[in-house]
């Protein structure tokens, strides 16, 4: 049998209220030695004085002077989406209404694009010839965008001005696209900015 | 879209909190700063022994902290990056100017006398007796003066263990130190404030600095 008495890591293990293969005949060894058990009643006195110590609180305005150095930043996606999010009705009525609609909306704007390409004849271009065909089906496909887009009259300038007036129609239309996004980033930036 | 209410944000957890601070969400960044502004002063105070710099420190820590609040990984747990940062800080400091300034009493900013309390360095007044209650604010005030004098490395140990309650595993991730270290620090932090605190085992005033 140990005679001996408990070394300080073990008496730290007690403290510590580990459990394990090896703490069992520590906890016998308190039960039968009274030194050992006075050392770790002392120890224990320590731990619960320090468990016993108090949180402080800072001063009242703390929180706000850390917000005020802390610049709080909406990602433009999650600004976005909130500001779509708030869009959408709360009813479930009102949103099987919506989801009518844009379901329709999107069937349409797809048959379209379909009949587009099917007049142009997009498929028959890609296996034989490409080049000059599809010249001639993005001419027609363009057309057809900026004519309905801008007007005929547009669409004849920007013909008459060749390859370059092309480019510049769809520098135009990607700026535009482009505003939209930022438009819609500032939009939805603001509204969140708003609701907090 | 329902926003997330302060009521919400009380009952979700640290890592959900930090996800809506990282969408912009001004209310979870005063949730985070509500949730640990006491922890966080409690210890830098306790480091630095000084009031006014221990709320500028546990600012700098939280700005710190929420304007990177983009970096944190969910794997990992909020509170245990909240007190790295703050450690550091007033570990750093530590090291760039002596900090001698023990305050036992309430804020000199505070004004009444509830602040006072809410500020000071007492003991719960959980006591069953007078000189029971006596002997805890003896005991209280004997501890924050030992802890005082600890090295800066075993007083962090040491209160993120007890008066914060982590394991050794947390502390040693928290303050990057090896687990042997880390156990090594507390047993030693523990040795030392026994040594403190002998004078009251022994019904004697003690100097207040009596090592072994």
């Amino acid at each position: 049998m140990n005679h001996r008495h408990l070394l300080p890591d073990e008496i730290d293990l007690l403290l510590d209220e580990e459990v394990g293969f090896g703490v069992g005949p520590l906890r016998a060894h308190i039960q039968d030695c009274e030194a050992c058990r006075a050392r770790l009643d002392e120890a224990r006195v320590v731990v619960d004085a320090l468990e016993d110590l108090p949180h402080f609180a800072p001063s009242y305005a703390f929180s706000n002077q850390v917000m005020a150095q802390v610049p709080v930043f909406v990602p433009w996606h999650a600004a976005a989406r909130e500001w779509i999010q708030q869009w959408v009705p709360r009813s479930v009525a009102a949103r099987a209404v919506m989801v009518a609609l844009a379901t329709t909306a999107a069937s349409v704007v797809t048959l379209a694009i379909l009949w587009i390409a099917t007049d142009t004849d997009l498929l028959v271009a890609m296996s034989a010839g490409v080049g000059g065909r599809m010249r001639e089906l993005v001419v027609q496909a363009g057309h057809a965008m900026i004519a309905t887009l801008f007007g005929e009259q547009v669409f004849a300038a920007v013909r008459h001005a060749g390859t370059a007036g092309i480019a510049l129609a769809i520098i135009v239309i990607l700026g535009t696209l482009g505003g939209s996004l930022a438009g819609l980033r500032a939009l939805a930036v603001a509204s969140a900015r708003k609701g907090d | 879209m329902p926003t997330a209410t302060a009521l919400d944000l009380l009952n979700l957890p640290d890592a959900d909190v930090v996800a809506l601070a990282q969408r912009g969400r001004d209310s979870a960044y005063r949730e985070l700063i509500r949730r640990y502004e006491r922890p966080v002063f409690s210890l830098i105070y306790r480091m630095v022994r000084d009031r006014e710099l221990a709320e500028d420190l546990a600012q700098d820590t939280f700005v710190k902290v929420l304007n990177h609040i983009d970096r944190y990984r969910p794997e990992f747990k909020f509170s245990s990056w909240l007190f790295k940062i703050a450690n550091n800080v007033a570990i750093d400091h530590l090291r760039r100017r002596q900090v001698d300034t023990i305050s036992l009493d309430g804020s000199p900013h505070a004004t009444t006398a509830d602040a006072v309390q809410a500020t000071s360095f007492e003991v719960a007044d959980q006591q069953e007796s007078a000189l029971d209650e006596l002997e805890a604010r003896e005991l209280g005030s004997a501890i924050e003066n030992a802890i005082g004098r600890l090295r800066p490395e075993y007083r962090s140990c040491i209160m993120l263990r007890h008066v914060e309650g982590r394991s050794y595993e947390e502390i040693a991730a928290t303050l990057d130190l090896p687990l042997g270290t880390v156990k090594t620090y507390i047993h030693r932090a523990r040795h030392e404030l026994r040594s403190a605190l002998e004078h009251l085992r022994d019904g004697a005033p003690g100097p207040l600095g009596d090592d072994e």
